[in-house]
């Protein structure tokens, strides 16, 4: 499969998303514009202009309307998808880090970075009224101290709770009605985390060079995927009944990038059988480690970025369908 | 020191005490005052019926033992009978000679020639020397020593005679010690399949494991956390597994790996087996100042753990400094412009005088036949030198001149058939200071055909990369393993582990691979397989051993945390004649066959087990994913409701959601020239 390079930011890619129905692909990087682009042919449509800093972490409602993203200018945005103007900015004391829209749309979690003496917090606001939203968060919680720094969140099924992974390793549910719930099986820092298609299950990518795949509801630690490299980013195919397979994306850190094989393409995304717990492809291509990878909605591609600035689009070709392990 | 019984002196009393406190305090102050007024002593004498009841060995052991014995003053004295008999007139001649001879040992301070009623000397001597160690060596060197066809020295330690006059009249048999028995110690030879050993080295070296390089999957024999403090090492037959500790060494052996012997050689850095394995030499660079006995390097007895030899060693030496021949008969090294040649088992210099060779640079044993091949650098206008020499005659069996070297590498043949010396020739020497410069390298080989007659030598000139041995072009380190007719380079390190099999026969490079960053690569003992390795000691990431076949075949990647070193476990010499190998390799068909049939069978069981595996993971994940979608299911309403009515459950739900568009956009842009 030839994939096709979208060539548009200065700076690493922080974070990559596509929509609900696939056809566009939002993209984040350290540069302080995302842009959006169409994924059949890698156009790009626009970018959004207005943050000052890096852009740590981007969502779009599901009738891709809105996009928000969370800067390192302390700043939280919600655009308008076709636009690009910004409805409304956020000001908040630190870094946003973190930032989902429900699975309704009317409401945003976001989670701040642990800074200057500012705690690391979560916060949901209501955005029914998108040219309106009432600053006022309907639930502020601290994160740090009691725990370390949140970094990605992501909501339940049915909006009924929120799912933060932190800086130790550590996933919380935080339950409205329930209380918080704590699952901690990776030792280092989670980078991403993403949902099944159906929001039932989680996987969790984390610096202590595994993945691992969770259930939603009781944070059951169900499977796990072993690399040797720290993984920056994980995602789960939407046919994950057809073709249970899982996508990781990794490498070195910058700083030990010389040690590493840095000639051409060395750095690669990582499929493995969801079940079986075993890789079975690599795909190289990349420059410099994957910062951020998910699949397509209709489970026919995928797509990366990287630290080298780089998204690449891939589309599946045969050879993928047709592999099978045998059992 | 315990006191025995319930008699203890009486304790002085409190009021004692004080009172002699007192009294003291007030003879110090008459002191100052007067100097010399005595005044009544505190009376610290046993009332008159005590008696002592503890043993002056218990209250002063230690200085009991340093109680001056008869011996003492004569410990440096040494006899010697079989001196000449001569009167007065000859005696101060005698007396210089004697000297002579045993001043090497040390400072002779007494010499006493007893006479007779006639006023000739006895025929028997003592002399005096400065310490004890002198006097040892001494009667070591000079007993038995033959002065002229008459008289030949018997020297012995005046304390020997003690010693003998000691014995006791009965004779008492040694208890021998219980037979350890340490099991079968060849046991790796038998294993049915072949499979060899090897150690690893991992967790960043606080744990060590044994692995049967079995098919498919390695099997881990013996795994034991902290078993050595550094590294590993493997005798050279495969017998022992030599572990290293502050303390010193361990062997460890036997199928189960059980502890076989242990060598007190505190702060340990190297040691070294002899071919054979009956020796060990290891090598600390502690010293212990208050001994003046060599430490630096000693040598043992493998199988019964005793001191042999030890000698001083320069800082930091040269490893191994003692090279062996093949038999373990003898071993040499160089020292101080000499090749000072040892035996076994006295542990004593070979006609008790080293091989002087002058500018020698470096030696190397033949792997067959106790021929020593050595080289000497050119000085000036002397050429320089191969030389063979042959032990124990010292006899001078082939030299060689060569001109314009600047560097010798001597490389023998697995059989000793041939000695070839690679020769580092140059084109122009430029003379700085104390260091030669050279530039313009090329190389040549010598070669010494051993066995026939006259040792003809053969010179190759040889252009170009493609050679087989050891080329160091610069900054690049190429390490080769040879293993018959196959080669493999690596380049370390900076070449980024470029690995490269050559089938030695007609120089074909057979499979140019790599392994990123390898530090490392070993030959199995069979040369059936080759493994590199990224050791966690010199590069953090990455760490694993790779398998790969001798053609160049990768069998195996296996990452292991922390890996730091892997060694084969190596096999003694093949106990087939020729005739056998022979026979085997024409037979090779039949057997082939029935090795296929094994490795299938080993195969499909393997993969048996991986398919059950696989069937029970699939059925838990399905039953779960029933669970879920029924939850899903269950879930719709709500999620509807969310969504203001629309079905977002998968992406061809709601039709009418969407918009027909046809969309053109550029694919391709050709330009074709219509006419020119």
């Amino acid at each position: 499969m030839k994939p096709i390079m979208l060539q548009g930011h200065e700076r690493s890619i922080t974070q990559i998303k596509f929509n609900r129905e696939g056809d566009l692909l939002f993209s984040a990087s350290k540069d302080p514009k995302p842009n959006v682009w169409y994924s059949i042919n890698g156009e790009r449509l626009g970018s959004y202009d207005g943050h000052s800093g890096t852009v740590w972490c981007i969502d779009v409602k599901w009738d891709s309307s809105l996009f928000i993203s969370g800067s390192a200018d302390q700043t939280m945005r919600i655009w308008d998808v076709e636009t690009g103007t910004s409805n409304t900015t956020l000001e908040m004391k630190t870094s946003v880090r973190g930032v989902s829209f429900s699975y309704s749309g009317t409401m945003i979690a976001y989670t701040t970075d642990k800074m200057m003496g500012h705690n690391s917090e979560l916060n949901i606001i209501d955005v029914r009224e998108p040219n309106n939203v009432d600053s006022t968060p309907i639930m502020k919680t601290q994160v740090t101290p009691t725990y370390t720094k949140a970094l990605s969140v992501l909501w339940g099924p049915l909006d009924e709770y929120v799912v933060t992974g932190h800086e130790d390793g550590s996933i919380i549910k935080w339950d409205m009605r329930t209380g918080k719930e704590v699952g901690q099986e990776h030792s280092k820092q989670i980078k991403d985390m993403q949902l099944s298609h159906d929001g039932m299950m989680l996987i969790t990518a984390s610096k202590d060079t595994t993945a691992r795949l969770w259930d939603i509801s009781n944070l059951e630690a169900m499977k796990m995927y072993k690399t040797d490299r720290p993984v920056n980013s994980a995602a789960i195919s939407p046919l994950v009944d057809t073709y249970p397979h899982v996508v990781m994306g990794g490498g070195q850190e910058a700083m030990d990038v010389t040690t590493t094989s840095s000639r051409i393409g060395k750095f690669d995304a990582r499929f493995f059988h969801l079940v079986f717990e075993e890789e079975f492809a690599r795909v190289k291509g990349h420059f410099g480690p994957i910062n951020s990878i998910c699949f397509h909605p209709n489970g026919r591609g995928y797509a990366s970025g990287g630290e080298d600035g780089y998204v690449r689009v891939h589309v599946f070709d045969d050879a993928y369908y047709q592999f099978k392990f045998d059992f | 020191m315990r006191v025995q019984g319930g008699h203890t002196p009486p304790p002085l009393s409190q009021a004692a005490a004080a009172n002699m406190a007192k009294k003291n305090k007030a003879k110090l102050l008459d002191n100052e005052d007067d100097g010399g007024q005595e005044e009544e002593e505190p009376d610290f004498s046993d009332p008159e019926d005590f008696v002592d009841d503890i043993t002056d060995e218990e209250l002063l052991g230690d200085l009991l033992r340093q109680k001056p014995k008869e011996t003492d003053g004569v410990e440096s004295v040494i006899i010697v009978d079989g001196v000449p008999s001569v009167g007065a007139e000859r005696l101060d001649k005698l007396k210089n000679v004697v000297r002579k001879i045993f001043k090497e040992y040390g400072t002779l301070i007494n010499e006493f020639y007893p006479t007779n009623e006639e006023g000739k000397t006895k025929g028997y001597i003592f002399l005096e020397f400065k310490d004890r160690a002198a006097a040892e060596e001494a009667v070591r060197q000079r007993n038995n020593y033959k002065l002229d066809k008459q008289h030949t020295f018997l020297c012995n330690l005046f304390t020997d005679f003690e010693k003998y006059d000691n014995i006791p009249e009965e004779f008492v048999a040694p208890v021998p010690e219980p037979y350890k028995d340490l099991g079968n110690m060849s046991y790796y030879l038998l294993d049915e399949n072949c499979f060899d050993q090897f150690s690893i080295i991992f967790d960043g070296g606080t744990t060590t494991a044994i692995y049967l390089n079995a098919v498919p999957e390695a099997i881990e024999i013996a795994k034991r956390e902290r078993w050595t403090e550094t590294y590993v090492r493997w005798s050279p037959r495969g017998t022992y597994l030599a572990t290293f500790h502050g303390k010193g060494i361990a062997l460890w052996g036997g199928e189960e790996f059980r502890q076989v012997q242990k060598f007190s050689h505190s702060g340990v850095q190297f040691i070294d087996f002899s071919p054979c394995e009956k020796y060990i030499v290891s090598f600390s660079p502690h010293v212990d100042q208050r001994s003046e006995e060599p430490q630096s390097i000693i040598i043992w007895d493998t199988r019964s753990g005793q001191k042999k030899r030890a000698f001083n060693a320069e800082r930091p030496p040269i490893w191994p400094v003692f090279k062996w021949s093949s038999d373990d008969r003898y071993f040499a090294r160089i020292w101080e412009e000499c090749v000072s040649v040892y035996e076994t088992p006295s542990f004593g210099l070979l006609d008790k005088k080293s091989i002087k060779v002058a500018g020698i640079k470096d030696f190397s044993w033949s792997p067959t036949d106790n021929i020593l091949a050595y080289w000497i650098a050119e000085d000036k206008d002397v050429p320089a030198k191969v030389s063979l020499l042959s032990i124990p005659s010292r006899e001078e069996v082939r030299t060689k001149n060569l001109f314009n070297v600047a560097d010798c590498k001597m490389h023998w043949q697995k059989c000793g058939d041939y000695l070839c010396v690679k020769v580092a020739r140059y084109a122009k020497a430029k003379r700085e200071k104390t260091e030669v410069k050279y530039s313009g390298i090329y190389y040549n080989f010598e070669i010494f055909h051993m066995r026939e007659k006259g040792i003809p030598v053969d010179s190759l000139e040889i252009k170009g990369e493609h050679t087989g041995l050891c080329m160091g072009t610069g900054k690049q380190q190429v390490r080769n393993h040879q293993r018959g007719s196959l080669w493999s380079w690596l380049g370390l390190r900076s070449m980024n582990g470029a690995l490269e099999f050559i089938d030695t026969k007609d120089f074909q490079v057979m499979m140019s691979t790599e392994h990123f960053m390898a530090t490392d690569i070993e030959w199995d003992p069979t040369g059936r397989y080759v493994a590199s390795c990224v050791s966690w000691w010199g590069h953090k990431v990455d760490n694993a051993y790779w398998l790969w076949s001798f053609q160049g075949k990768i069998l195996k990647r296996q990452t292991v945390d922390k890996f730091c070193q892997l060694l084969w476990r190596p096999r003694p010499p093949s106990l087939l004649s020729t005739q056998d190998i022979k026979d085997i390799k024409k037979n090779m068909k039949k057997y082939a066959a029935n090795f296929e049939v094994q490795d299938k069978m080993r195969y499909s069981k393997a993969s048996r087990e991986i398919i059950e595996k696989r069937q029970k993971q699939m059925q838990t994940f399905t039953e779960y994913r029933k669970k879920i979608i029924e939850q899903f299911e269950r879930d719709k309403e709500q999620r509807l409701r969310l969504r203001n009515g629309q079905d977002t459950d998968t992406l061809t739900s709601n039709e009418n959601d969407y918009e027909e568009e046809t969309v053109e956009f550029l694919v391709k842009k050709e330009t074709v020239l219509v006419e020119d």
